[in-house]
């Protein structure tokens, strides 16, 4: 009697612990207002990194200097500084202009590049994990670079990189976004088509 | 009636979506919305109010804007490419009106002098502006597909 019961046992605990397996693997739909607000809110990150190509515009990316110099003074990976030195600012005499500097324009260039691609990605919803992608790279850049600079707040890139990573987990460029036409096809040809199985992971 | 509809709160919107994106500028907040007063030549004295009826003002061109999408649709349901390209065509409309004729008239450059600046901070949002359009507007007529199929 007492084995039958604690076989009994057994299995109701068996039982229980499949059903709660079961409840957390479950796959989570999300609502269309769900879809909707994570829609918003990558088109307001889009913005974010929109703006922020006005302060160190082309041909001479002048307002990044200041900030090249500093991840160079307070970066927090050791030998970042010197990799910067050898690179943006090899053959720069001055702190506060890229005079004399041979490397930093057409890197500068790229940074902004960088930036102008995340913006199109995340505001219109294309490619858009590929662009939150991006985002996280050149947001780690920062953090490495500045979270410890004096006067920085070290969250302010610390959010920078998790508001990233948060678009690189939800596929958040399925509504109010070009993904919403993209990802039907890409998947289809995904079936066919190795790049396109590829592309269709970066919707 | 029924495109008109969609299209006018896809419209409103759209615009609040236009509107919020000029409220978070850099700088003081909503800084660049007594611009949309601007082009048709309205100023405002008070900062506060001038911003107000911009943010306003930028709301209800959307309806106006989405009651045209609509119209255009001639009661015809679309399919997402069609919505986005539509869009996106009033989004180009949009820039092409308000930020570049209308802007230069008030302004008084010539009608179609530009400036790479002024190209890269207005063509991408007001792009952005009919494609949210286009966008709200298929999801709304989806919604009203599905509902029309649970009853």
């Amino acid at each position: 009697m007492s084995i039958s019961a604690s076989a009994r046992d057994r299995k109701r605990v068996a039982t229980t612990g499949a059903k709660e397996s079961g409840a957390a693997t479950t796959p989570i739909t999300l609502s269309e207002r769900s879809m909707t607000g994570l829609a918003l809110i990558r088109i307001f990150v889009g913005y974010l990194w929109f703006q922020q190509l006005f302060w160190k515009m082309p041909p001479g990316f002048r307002g990044l200097y200041p900030y090249i110099i500093r991840e160079s003074q307070h970066t927090i990976i050791p030998g970042y500084g010197a990799l910067l030195q050898h690179t943006f600012l090899v053959g720069c005499s001055s702190l506060s202009t890229p005079a004399g500097c041979t490397a930093f324009v057409p890197l500068a260039a790229c940074v902004w590049t960088a930036e102008l691609l995340v913006t199109i990605s995340l505001m219109f919803g294309l490619f858009t994990r590929l662009g939150a992608i991006l985002a996280t790279i050149l947001s780690l850049q920062l953090y490495v670079g500045l979270a410890y600079a004096p006067g920085e707040w070290i969250w302010t890139y610390g959010m920078l990189v998790l508001l990233a990573l948060a678009l690189v987990a939800v596929p958040a460029g399925r509504r109010l976004g070009a993904d919403q036409w993209l990802a039907p096809r890409l998947q289809a040809a995904g079936q066919h088509h190795r790049i396109a199985r590829i592309a269709s992971w970066l919707v | 009636m029924q495109t008109l509809r969609r299209g006018l709160l896809a419209g409103l919107l759209a615009g609040l979506v236009l509107a919020m994106l000029n409220v978070v500028t850099d700088g003081t907040p909503g800084r660049l919305l007594p611009e949309a007063l601007h082009w048709f030549g309205i100023t405002i004295a008070n900062p506060t109010i001038s911003r107000f009826a911009g943010f306003f003002l930028l709301i209800v061109l959307g309806g106006v804007f989405g009651l045209i999408f609509g119209a255009l649709q001639r009661e015809k349901s679309i399919t997402i490419n069609r919505a986005l390209l539509w869009g996106l065509a009033f989004g180009f409309a949009w820039w092409l009106v308000f930020s570049l004729l209308l802007a230069n008239i008030m302004s008084h450059h010539a009608l179609f002098s530009l400036d790479f600046g002024r190209f890269l901070s207005t063509f991408p949002i007001d792009l952005l502006f009919g494609m949210v359009l286009g966008a709200i507007y298929f999801q709304l007529q989806q919604l009203r597909a599905v509902a029309a199929l649970q009853v």
